[in-house]
């Protein structure tokens, strides 16, 4: 008897999520299947809207990252536009899209992934999550809400808001900064810096606990894809896209919006509203990628700061080669956090960042536009197109966890074939499945803000579809 | 930490579910009353309370948590104590105020000397602008009686 068991929905992740695990007759597992079960519909309602309302409606997508959005969408219409924006516009973006990493970053590493890391993978269920933390580890819980409360801080200076902000507007953004919210930011940098340096420190004592799940996390060669700066530095906002492979060769270089949608592909599976993105030249599914902060960490050259950077060698003396392992997506993020803490601080040190200057204005130029930005968990795509009086007609939207799809499917084949032994189960590991999804990161729909106090349900059926047992957490 | 504010007013809500945004709506109220008291209460409105608004309340001597209730007659306004929670669950978007004061105890090793919290009870959390005809009515006696918190945690 074949047995499917299903674990609906997954717990600590942005959004929903499910996944099933089907046994043969003998108990291993044959198949995985990570399945997103939402439909958003933003790519069909935008249709008809006028192209500069696109920013304020695509950052709705996502409550954690609505930045990103902002910026992809942003450069989309610049793109229709046929403008480029004034430097300090560019400068103020960038800063924003930093603060928001920052602060997403330790939404993931401390409040969702961190009760795994610290607590144990086989800890009390009922403690594992982000209170026990705050109970057994309260200087590194002040150090996660720390860094939260720093990045939405910076996005409340700039922009008012803390999530959904309305300043990234097709052009640049509204309001250029003053000199006093440019020093409230200075004065919250040594802290930060602090905080972040902490969970370094600790993450690294803690990662030789982890031995079968690094060997086993989504730990294969794949190709990676992020922005990248034309010194081979880390980039999130700007720069051009790189594609290397597994032994870290360059595939394709210099990506940029409009050439994204012409080299790359969308697959689509049955069990999945999340598209599959792949390169074209190699096909599906091998020319599918990871994205998001180890792809970025395995391509650049460079963090272009010192202290990240000093990091980032450490990082890439892990493997010989590119990482592969995705449990290292925990230490990639911590890295990107360091960086975007001193890269703020550098931005603010632009003697032009105070220029008032910092929107450019147009009308319908061209009738396609893309744009692209790194959101924490990956690369972000926005195409539009548009008739003569500016009016959407078309939208598609490329995201980090449609780019991650197959690498996340892969990786919880492996680890489940790996942990689930003879059909036998166990919360332990349950969570180690799990576990495999939320290094990615991914973000199923995190604006509908109705996580975390779902029970966990597992469910076992036999060849015909009934259930023979389920499991409640 | 040391505490450095007299009241800190913790309201919740979103005014695009009709009652819900009473807290919102109260907020508001609170942050003029201060002014013109020049009274030492901070007052922060958000759709949700999360984890980082524990560095917050460890900073405060008390705390008013403003919110609506489902489980009440609508239009009543209930006033009550509330004490850390000893069994916090795992949720992380949007937290309970026991389980704020849990986590403020954990992280800074110290409570607000008084916690309260201020709930009017909603006949609707439905899509939609407006507040419903009970809730209208009850605002006199909640902002009477919000009044009267205040005054006991800054006098």
């Amino acid at each position: 008897m074949t047995k499917t068991i299903t674990i609906d929905p997954v717990t600590r992740l942005e959004g929903h999520g499910k996944i099933t695990l089907e046994l043969d007759k003998r108990g291993e597992v044959k198949t995985a299947h990570f399945h997103v079960t939402q439909v958003r519909g933003f790519e069909k309602f935008s249709e008809g809207r006028l192209f500069y309302e696109m920013p304020a409606l695509m950052a709705r997508i996502c409550g954690i990252c609505p930045v990103s959005h902002l910026i992809a969408s942003a450069k989309a219409c610049e793109a229709i536009m046929a403008v480029e924006i004034p430097h300090t516009a560019a400068q103020l973006r960038r800063m924003m899209n930093l603060a928001q990493m920052v602060q997403s970053h330790a939404l993931s590493f401390f409040y969702l992934s961190s009760p795994d890391l610290l607590l144990g993978m086989d800890s009390e269920p009922t403690a594992r999550h982000i209170f026990g933390v705050a109970a057994s580890y309260p200087e590194l819980g002040r150090a996660g809400i720390g860094l939260r409360r720093f990045g939405q801080h910076i996005i409340e200076l700039l922009g008012e808001k803390r999530i959904h902000p309305g300043w990234i507007v097709p052009g640049g953004v509204t309001e250029p900064l003053s000199a006093e919210k440019r020093d409230e930011i200075l004065k919250m940098i040594p802290e930060a810096l602090a905080a972040v340096q902490l969970a370094i420190k600790s993450y690294k004592e803690i990662t030789y606990r982890f031995e079968d799940e690094i060997a086993h996390f989504a730990n294969f060669p794949s190709m990676f894809l992020g922005l990248i700066n034309e010194d081979e530095s880390v980039e999130f906002t700007d720069g051009a896209l790189r594609l290397i492979d597994a032994n870290g060769n360059v595939v394709a270089d210099g990506i940029t919006a409009k050439k994204f949608t012409e080299v790359m592909g969308e697959a689509v599976e049955p069990y999945s509203y999340t598209k599959f993105v792949y390169y074209k030249a190699f096909g599906y599914p091998e020319g599918c990628f990871r994205v998001g902060p180890l792809a970025r960490l395995n391509i650049v050259k460079s963090m272009s700061t010192p202290l990240a950077d000093a990091e980032l060698r450490q990082f890439k003396q892990l493997e010989n080669g590119p990482v592969r392992s995705s449990f290292h997506y925990h230490h990639a993020r911590l890295i990107e956090m360091l960086h975007g803490v001193e890269k703020i601080e550098m931005i603010l040190s632009d003697p032009l960042i105070l220029d008032k200057h910092v929107r450019a204005t147009a009308g319908v130029n061209r009738l396609e536009g893309a744009g692209q930005a790194e959101a924490p968990r990956g690369t972000l795509v926005h195409n539009y197109k548009v008739d003569e009086n500016g009016k959407m007609t078309w939208a598609n939207l490329m995201v980090a966890t449609g780019l991650n799809n197959n690498a996340m499917n892969q990786g919880v084949l492996q680890a489940a074939r790996f942990f689930v032994k003879d059909g036998k189960l166990s919360d332990g590991i349950l969570n180690r499945i799990e576990a495999v999804i939320r290094t990615f990161d991914p973000c199923l729909s995190c604006s509908t803000h109705a996580f975390g106090k779902m029970p966990l349900l597992i469910e076992l059926m036999d060849e015909d579809g009934l259930k023979v047992d389920e499991v409640r957490r | 930490m040391a505490e450095h504010l007299k009241c800190l007013v913790l309201a919740c809500g979103n005014p695009l579910r009709g009652d819900d945004g009473v807290g919102i709506l109260l907020a508001r109220f609170v942050e003029e009353w201060a002014a013109e008291r020049r009274s030492d209460v901070k007052v922060i409105a958000r759709m949700q309370w999360t984890p980082e608004l524990a560095e917050d309340i460890a900073a405060a001597e008390s705390v008013i948590f403003i919110d609506c209730a489902i489980d009440v007659a609508a239009g009543s306004i209930h006033v009550r104590e509330v004490e850390s929670g000893a069994d916090a669950p795992p949720a992380t978007h949007h937290l309970q105020p026991y389980e704020l004061l849990a986590m403020t105890r954990d992280l800074f090793n110290r409570t607000p000397k008084r916690a309260m919290l201020f709930t009017v009870g909603a006949a609707s959390v439905e899509m939609g602008e407006g507040l419903s005809a009970e809730v209208e009515a009850a605002l006199p006696e909640a902002r009477f009686k919000l009044e009267k918190a205040l005054e006991s945690c800054v006098d």
